[in-house]
């Protein structure tokens, strides 16, 4: 379930679904079908409303990040994500502030000329040319690659806001940054599905 | 929505209620009619007092045929009649000589009076309005009207609510007291 379709849960009640409800209460209700209706409106707007705010990002955030700084070689990086078993992780300055973001999805993108890279596409030009395709990677370094400026959010955003960035940039993870912008944790998707179920 | 749109409704009816609830209904209003009516008819026939007023037959309405309306709630039944009937009698008191302004001052008071307590019950605008077009037996009982008929009438028939809506397997009587 994406969270868009959180709001349209409401849209798929239809009238008539109220007015076989209110048959299978007992007794003369004293409200019709469509003032039904939109009291379910209004009290399911509230109740989301209430779930939007009742979770801040700093209560679900990871806060021991694994980074990397901004000048570090692109093969320590590779390193560094494989060893934690990471798929993405933000880039800092020196100051500690975050610049960017390295994903799996930066990667692919580097190593593939198409629009929509995919790994499966890598594979494709893999099997398609000869010598590898990471090659190049020996003389980068995280600031060539990342994606940045990154879509950042803060501790007291509540969680459902930090889900509709994710849902609606297609992205996976958001750091945490305080007020100078220094990184304070990371939401992962994964962090937002335990929170949800 | 403009003026006539509004007119067109569009709205869904509700449904037709269950058989049981139907007989249920009957049998409440039959209840709690009867011991009003008795007092009236052959208990206290012949004297001064009244027992039994016309909006007691729309209370029955409510209180044994809408069970969980909030207008038949026990707050809104004595509620609603209390006020009303006050407010009818003084209407009567003040404006008897202009019968069509006592009338409508009864009825329209009366209801922005349940309003703001919080008591709405429809009945009570026919409490207010007995209170003024009623017979001079009854204009005669002056401030007695509020507790006979009508605090009695009213205690009577909430009592005989609470005993038959609580013995329908899907009934139950009050939602709420006050």
């Amino acid at each position: 379930m994406t969270f868009r379709s959180l709001n349209e849960c409401k849209q798929s009640i239809t009238e008539n679904d109220i007015y076989e409800a209110m048959k299978k209460i007992p007794g003369y209700l004293d409200i019709t079908p469509s003032d039904c209706m939109e009291l379910y409106r209004v009290a399911f707007d509230h109740a989301i409303s209430k779930l939007k705010n009742a979770i801040k990002a700093d209560q679900i955030m990871t806060r021991k990040v694994v980074t990397v700084n901004e000048k570090t070689t692109l093969i320590e990086v590779v390193k560094k994500m494989a060893d934690n078993e990471i798929s993405g992780l933000p880039v800092l300055k020196n100051d500690q502030t975050v610049v960017g973001i390295i994903s799996e999805k930066d990667f692919l993108k580097r190593m593939n000329d198409d629009k929509r890279p995919s790994f499966m596409r890598v594979v494709l030009q893999c099997v398609q040319t000869t010598g590898c395709i990471a090659a190049d990677f020996n003389n980068l370094v995280a600031s060539d690659i990342m994606s940045s400026p990154p879509l950042m959010t803060s501790p007291q955003t509540p969680v459902l806001e930090v889900a509709n960035i994710m849902d609606k940039e297609n992205i996976n993870r958001v750091p945490v940054v305080d007020g100078q912008l220094k990184l304070v944790g990371i939401i992962a998707r994964s962090d937002i599905v335990q929170t949800l179920c | 929505m403009s003026f006539f749109e509004k007119m067109k409704g569009g709205s869904q009816s509700p449904s037709v209620v269950s058989l049981s609830e139907i007989i249920w209904s009957w049998l409440g209003a039959f209840l709690g009619i009867t011991p009003v009516a008795f007092l009236n008819y052959n208990i206290f026939y012949g004297n001064d007092l009244v027992y039994i007023i016309g909006s007691f037959g729309a209370s029955a309405v409510l209180i044994y045929g809408a069970v969980r309306s909030p207008l038949a709630q026990p707050r809104n039944l004595v509620g609603g009649h209390l006020v009303s009937a006050v407010i009818g009698v003084i209407a009567y008191k003040l404006f008897y000589p202009f019968p069509w302004f006592a009338s409508s001052f009864a009825v329209a008071t009366a209801i922005a009076a349940m309003h703001a307590t919080k008591t709405l019950h429809p009945p009570g605008g026919a409490t207010a309005l007995i209170a003024v077009i009623g017979s001079e037996k009854i204009h005669a009982l002056g401030f007695w009207y509020i507790l006979v008929p009508v605090g009695v009438g009213v205690v009577i028939m909430l009592i005989v609510a609470l005993i038959v809506n609580n013995l329908a397997k899907n009934r139950r009587y009050p939602e709420f007291w006050y």
